[in-house]
C-alpha cells in the first residue's frame, strides 16, 4: 500500500489490498496527508473554541468525510484481519473515531435550532458506522478460536487457554476503549460476556462437564456419584487454578483503562460458571445417609471448594451471590462431613456383633476398622479441623464440654479443638465397646488377653500418627499404657497363679517329712493345669509380636525357674526314676518349649505334647 | 410479611396453647388444620388481584411472582410447624402409614422443584438479557431529535432482543430438542446474537414433563384420611406444583410444551382449591392467547417490552431522518420511555427475584432434611445408607 509521508493509508478511493504491496498512485497522494493535517487541526479548534454562537460546519463536513472514507476502507478488509496489519494505521483510525465522539457529544449541546441538526446527523451516522465495524471485529476476534480451523497459518491462536495472541488482544483493547469512549459500552459488554460464556463453556465441554439434575443425582448409585465426584473436583481445581485468573487477566488486558468494568465482567463470568458448577455438590447434600467410608470424597469436595472460597471476587452485585452461594456449598458439604462422620460414634455404639466374641481373644474387626479409618481421615486433618471448627461455630458449642475423666488430668482437653475432642469422644466409645464385649468372654484369662490385644492395637495405630498422637495428647498414651501393662499382670495372677501354687515348695513337707502324696498330687495337678493351658491357651491369638513375646518372657521368667527349682527339689523323693517319669511328666526344657506355643492360635490338634 | 417473621408468630401462637394444660387430645390439632387451610386461601385469594405498583394488565409480572414466592415461604413455614406439632401430638404419626408414604412423594416433588428452581433462575438471566438489549434501544431512540445512526443503533439492538425472545422461545417449545437444532441456534452464524447465559440443566431436561411428574399421584385425600394431616400435605403439594408451574410460565425455561394443559387434580371444595383455581385459570388463559403467536414467557414485563419492541422496529424501519420531529417520532419517543420505564422495573426486580427464588431453593432443601429426621426418628428410616 502506498504509504504517505505521515504513515497514513488514505486508500481514497476506497479500494485496499490486505497485504498487497503495490502502490496506489493517487493524484491526491501527498496532498490528502496534509488536508488530513489540516482537518484535524481544524476539528481540534472546533472543539476546543466551541461556543453557540456562529460555528462554522465545514471543516466537520471535510471531516466526516475523511472518516467514511476510512471507515469504508477498514470495512472491505476481511473480518478478523481489519486491525493488525499497520499499528500506526490502526491508531490514527480509532483517534479518529475517538474525535468524533466527542465531536457528537459538543454537537449534541447546541440548541436544536443552531442548524446543525444535519452536521449532527452526519456525524451520528458515521458514528454508528464506526461502532459497527467495531463491534462486528471485536466479535469476531474474540470468537476466533470457534471459526478457525486448526494449522490455519494466518491463525493467530495460542495454545494455552483463552488462546488469543498478545496482538489481538492489544487490538481488542483498542476497540474496547473506543467503544466505551463512544458511549457504546453496552454493546460493547454485551458481546464480550457473551462470547466468553461460550468460550467457558466449550472449555467446560472439553472437560466432559455435564450438568447433573437434583433430580437425576438423587437416583444415581455411590459408583456413578463416585466417578462424578472425581471429575467434578479436576474440573473446579482447573476452574480456580487455571481458567478463572486467565479469565481475569484477559478481563484486565482488553478493559486495561477501565478496571471497574474489567472487575465487573470477570465477576459476572465468574459467577455464572460456578453456579452451574455448584449444581452438583448442592445435589449431592441432599440428604441421604452416606456411610462412613464416603467421608473422605466429601473432604475433597470441600477441599475443592476452599480455593473457591478464597478467590478475589470484588464488591459488586454479583459478588455477593458468588460469595454467598460457594460459602453455603461449602457450609453444607461440611455438615454432611461432620454428620459421616458422626456415624462412626453410631456404629461403635450399636456394634454387638450378636454377643458372640471374637474367636481366640484377637483384634476385634471393629477396632481395625476403627482405627485405621481415624488413620485415613488424620491425613485430612486440617480439613476436618476446619469443617467441625465450622460445626462447632454453627452449633454454638462451647469449648467447655470435655469429656470427664479428661477434666484434672489432661489440661490440652481444655484447649482442645472440636475435632481432637471428637476423636477422644470416639476413642472413649471404642474403649467401652471393648469393654463391654471382653465381657463376653467367661474365662477371665481370655478377657486380659483380649483387652490386651486391642488396646496394644489401638496404641500401635496411634503411634504411627502423629496427628493423632498430638490430638490425644502425651499422658492419654501413657494411661494407655500403663492399662495394658495392669492387664498383663492381672491375666498373669489369673491364668498362672494357680499353677505356682501346685509347684511352691511350701506345703509338700509333713511333720518334717516330704510327703510322697503330696508331692504326687503337686506333680498331677500341675500336668493338669500345665496342659489345660497349653490347650486352650494356645488357640489364642496374640497379632502383635511384641507383646507376645513379652507375654511369654513374663510368663517363662516365672514359671521355668520355679519348675526347675521344685523338679530339682523334689524330684529325688520318688522310689525310682519308673515312677518318676510317670508324675514328672514334663522336664523345665520342656516348659520352655510349650510356653513358646502359647498364644499361636494354632488349632487344637497342632498343639504338640 | 416476611416468611420468618410469620412462622415466628404462629408458632408463638401454637406454643401459648400447649403452655396451658389442656385437657382435650386431638381438637388443637384439627383447629390448627383449619388455620392452616384458612391461611392458604387468604393469601391466594390476595394474589388474585395485581399488586398496588404495577400497571400491567396481565398477573405475572415481577412483583406478583415475588408476592407468590413470599406466599410460598410463608404456608411452607407453617406447613412444616402444623406437621411437626401434629408429630407432638402423636408422635411419630408422620413416619406410619398413610403419612410417610404421603410425605415421601411429597419430598420426591419437591425435588423436582429444586431443579425448576435452577430452570428459572436460568431463565431470568435471558431476561436480565433482554433487558440490557431494551436498554440500549431505549436509551438511542430516547434523543431528540433521533437522528439516522441512533435509528440504527436502536434497530440493531431491538432486533438482537427479538431474535433472543424468539430463540428461547423456540427452545422453550421445541418437542424434540436434538442437539444439533440446539447447537444451531445457540452457535448462530450471526454474529449479533450471543448466547446470554450458561445453561444449569442437564440437556434432555424439560420444564413442562418436570411439573407433570410432580403432579403424578397428586390426588385429594378421601374420606376418613381427608381430616387428618394427610390434607395439609395434599394442599402444601398442589401449592407448590402451582408455583412452580407459574414460575415455568413466566420466565423462559427448557421444553416448556404442553405446559399450559397442565391438570390440576383439586377438588373445589376447600376454598384455597377455589383461589387456587380461580389463578390457574386466568394464567392458563393469558399463556392460551399468547401461545398462538409464540412468545419468550408470560412474564408481564416481557410481553409488554416485546409490544414496545415491535413498536419501535416499525418505526425505525421506516425512519428517515429530516431534522424535524412529528407525530411518529412523539410516540416513539413515548415507546422508548415506556421501554426504559420496563428496564427499570427489572432493574430493581430482577435480583430480588432471583434472590427470592434461591431462598426458595434452599428453604425446600432445608425442609426436607427436617422431615427426613422426623421420618427416621420415628423408627422407619428412608433409604438404606447409600
Amino acid at each position: 500500500m502506498g504509504k504517505s509521508q505521515n504513515g497514513e493509508n488514505l486508500g481514497t478511493d476506497g479500494v485496499s489490498d490486505g497485504g498487497d504491496e503495490k502502490n496506489n498512485p493517487d493524484e491526491l497522494s501527498s496532498e490528502p496527508c496534509f488536508k488530513f493535517d489540516q482537518i484535524l487541526k481544524d476539528v481540534d479548534q472546533f472543539i476546543e473554541k466551541f461556543d453557540s454562537g456562529e460555528n462554522n460546519f465545514t471543516c466537520i463536513d471535510q471531516f466526516l468525510e475523511m472518516v467514511d472514507s476510512e471507515i469504508a476502507a477498514y470495512e472491505l478488509r476481511e473480518a478478523s484481519a481489519k486491525f493488525g496489519l499497520n499499528m500506526e494505521e490502526d491508531a490514527s483510525f480509532f483517534e479518529v473515531v475517538k474525535r468524533l465522539s466527542t465531536i457528537i457529544r459538543r454537537l449534541e449541546e447546541l440548541p436544536s435550532d443552531s442548524g446543525a441538526a444535519s452536521c449532527v446527523n452526519r456525524a451520528g451516522s458515521a458514528h454508528h458506522r464506526a461502532m459497527l465495524l467495531s463491534e462486528s471485529e471485536f466479535r469476531t476476534l474474540l470468537d476466533l478460536n470457534m471459526d478457525r480451523n486448526e494449522g490455519d497459518p494466518r491463525s493467530k491462536t495460542e495454545e494455552e487457554f483463552p488462546y488469543f495472541s498478545t496482538e489481538s488482544i492489544a487490538i481488542m483493547n483498542q476497540i474496547a476503549s473506543t467503544m466505551i469512549f463512544a458511549g457504546y459500552e453496552a454493546e460493547c459488554c454485551i458481546a464480550y460476556s457473551g462470547l466468553r460464556l461460550k468460550a467457558l463453556d466449550a472449555e467446560l465441554s472439553k472437560l466432559s462437564f455435564e450438568n447433573i439434575n437434583v433430580d437425576d443425582a438423587e437416583r444415581m448409585s455411590w459408583e456413578s456419584l463416585e466417578v462424578e465426584i472425581g471429575n467434578w473436583i479436576h474440573i473446579m481445581r482447573h476452574c480456580t487454578n487455571n481458567l478463572f485468573s486467565s479469565e481475569r487477566m484477559l478481563c484486565n488486558s482488553v478493559f486495561s483503562e477501565h478496571p471497574s468494568i474489567a472487575q465487573r465482567l470477570f465477576c459476572e463470568l465468574a459467577t455464572s460458571l460456578t453456579m452451574r458448577l455448584l449444581n452438583f455438590p448442592n445435589a449431592l447434600v441432599l440428604p441421604r445417609q452416606y456411610s462412613t467410608e464416603k467421608l473422605f470424597k466429601f473432604l475433597d469436595i470441600y477441599e475443592a471448594l476452599l480455593d473457591l472460597n478464597n478467590m478475589e471476587i470484588g464488591n459488586n452485585l454479583s459478588a455477593k451471590e458468588f460469595v454467598s452461594e460457594t460459602s453455603m456449598v461449602q457450609c453444607r458439604i461440611g455438615e454432611t462431613a461432620v454428620s459421616i462422620f458422626s456415624q462412626l460414634e453410631n456404629s461403635i455404639e450399636s456394634d454387638n456383633a450378636g454377643r458372640i466374641p471374637v474367636a481366640g481373644g484377637a483384634v476385634h474387626p471393629l477396632t481395625r476398622y476403627t482405627m485405621n479409618y481415624l488413620k485415613y481421615a488424620c491425613e485430612y486433618k486440617d480439613t476436618l479441623e476446619q469443617v467441625f471448627q465450622k460445626h462447632n461455630e454453627m452449633e454454638e458449642l462451647t469449648v467447655d464440654k470435655v469429656p470427664e475423666n479428661y477434666t484434672e488430668k489432661d489440661d490440652r482437653c481444655l484447649q482442645a479443638s472440636p475435632f481432637a475432642l471428637k476423636l477422644m469422644k470416639v476413642m472413649d466409645l471404642l474403649d467401652a465397646n471393648i469393654e463391654m464385649k471382653s465381657k463376653l468372654y467367661r474365662s477371665h484369662s481370655l478377657r486380659y488377653i483380649f483387652l490386651m490385644n486391642n488396646g496394644r492395637y489401638i496404641l500401635q495405630k496411634i503411634k504411627e500418627s502423629t496427628d493423632i498422637y498430638d490430638m490425644l495428647g502425651h499422658s492419654w498414651s501413657r494411661k494407655r499404657t500403663s492399662e495394658l501393662r495392669r492387664y498383663h499382670k492381672l491375666y498373669q495372677r489369673e491364668t498362672w497363679s494357680n499353677v505356682l501354687q501346685t509347684i511352691s515348695h511350701e506345703g509338700v513337707q509333713v511333720n518334717g517329712k516330704v510327703s510322697k502324696t503330696i508331692l504326687k498330687e503337686r506333680f498331677k495337678n500341675f500336668n493338669a493345669l500345665f496342659d489345660e493351658i497349653l490347650k486352650t491357651q494356645s488357640t489364642w491369638v496374640v497379632s502383635d509380636g511384641q507383646l507376645k513375646s513379652e507375654l511369654r518372657v513374663s510368663i517363662s521368667s516365672v514359671m521355668i525357674p520355679a519348675y526347675r527349682s521344685f523338679v530339682g527339689r523334689f524330684q529325688s523323693y520318688f522310689d525310682n526314676s519308673k515312677q518318676a517319669g510317670k508324675y514328672i511328666k514334663y522336664q523345665p526344657e520342656d516348659i520352655e518349649e510349650l510356653i513358646e506355643q502359647l498364644f499361636e492360635g494354632n488349632t487344637t490338634s497342632m498343639v504338640r505334647r | 410479611m416476611p416468611a420468618t417473621d410469620y412462622q415466628a408468630s404462629f408458632l408463638g401462637r401454637i406454643s401459648l396453647r400447649r403452655n396451658q394444660v389442656i385437657a382435650m387430645d386431638g381438637n388443637h390439632e384439627q383447629e390448627d388444620l383449619e388455620l392452616f387451610s384458612k391461611h392458604v386461601s387468604e393469601r391466594f385469594t390476595e394474589l388474585l388481584s395485581p399488586p398496588d405498583d404495577v400497571v400491567f394488565d396481565t398477573l405475572l409480572s415481577i412483583s406478583w411472582l415475588r408476592k407468590l414466592l413470599d406466599v410460598f415461604l410463608c404456608c411452607e413455614a407453617e406447613f412444616k410447624a402444623v406437621l411437626m406439632m401434629g408429630d407432638d401430638d402423636h408422635p411419630f404419626q408422620i413416619s406410619k402409614p398413610p403419612l410417610d408414604r404421603l410425605i415421601h412423594e411429597f419430598l420426591d416433588r419437591s425435588i423436582k422443584a429444586l431443579d425448576l428452581c435452577n430452570a428459572v433462575t436460568n431463565g431470568l438471566d435471558s431476561v436480565r438479557h433482554y433487558q440490557k438489549l431494551a436498554e440500549i434501544a431505549a436509551s438511542a431512540l430516547g434523543q431528540k431529535p433521533i437522528g439516522d445512526g441512533q435509528a440504527r443503533r436502536s434497530r440493531k439492538a431491538l432486533n438482537s432482543l427479538l431474535m433472543a425472545m424468539s430463540v428461547d422461545d423456540k427452545e422453550c417449545s421445541a418437542v424434540k430438542t436434538t442437539e444439533r437444532s440446539w447447537s444451531f441456534s445457540r452457535l448462530a452464524v450471526n454474529k449479533d446474537r450471543s448466547p446470554g447465559h450458561l445453561r444449569q440443566v442437564a440437556k434432555k431436561w424439560s420444564a413442562a414433563k418436570q411439573i407433570q411428574a410432580m403432579t403424578w399421584n397428586l390426588v385429594p385425600p378421601r374420606g376418613a384420611e381427608g381430616s387428618g394431616l394427610a390434607s395439609p400435605v395434599y394442599t402444601m403439594s398442589v401449592i407448590m406444583v402451582f408455583v412452580m408451574w407459574a414460575l415455568a410460565a413466566a420466565i423462559p425455561c427448557q421444553e416448556r410444551n404442553g405446559l399450559s394443559a397442565t391438570y390440576f387434580p383439586v377438588r373445589k371444595q376447600w376454598s384455597w382449591d377455589q383461589s387456587i383455581t380461580g389463578l390457574h385459570e386466568k394464567i392458563a388463559e393469558e399463556w392460551k392467547e399468547k401461545e398462538k403467536k409464540g412468545a419468550a414467557g408470560l412474564l408481564s414485563e416481557v410481553q409488554k417490552m416485546e409490544k414496545l419492541v415491535r413498536n419501535l422496529m416499525e418505526f425505525t424501519d421506516s425512519f428517515q431522518f429530516h431534522g424535524g420531529t412529528d407525530e411518529k417520532a412523539e410516540e416513539a419517543a413515548d415507546h422508548a420511555a415506556e421501554l426504559a420505564e420496563i428496564c427499570k422495573r427489572m432493574e430493581e426486580g430482577l435480583l430480588p427475584l432471583q434472590m427470592k427464588i434461591k431462598e426458595v431453593f434452599h428453604r425446600i432443601v432445608r425442609s426436607r432434611a427436617e422431615f427426613l429426621q422426623a421420618l427416621k426418628q420415628g423408627g422407619k428410616s428412608s433409604a438404606p445408607p447409600v
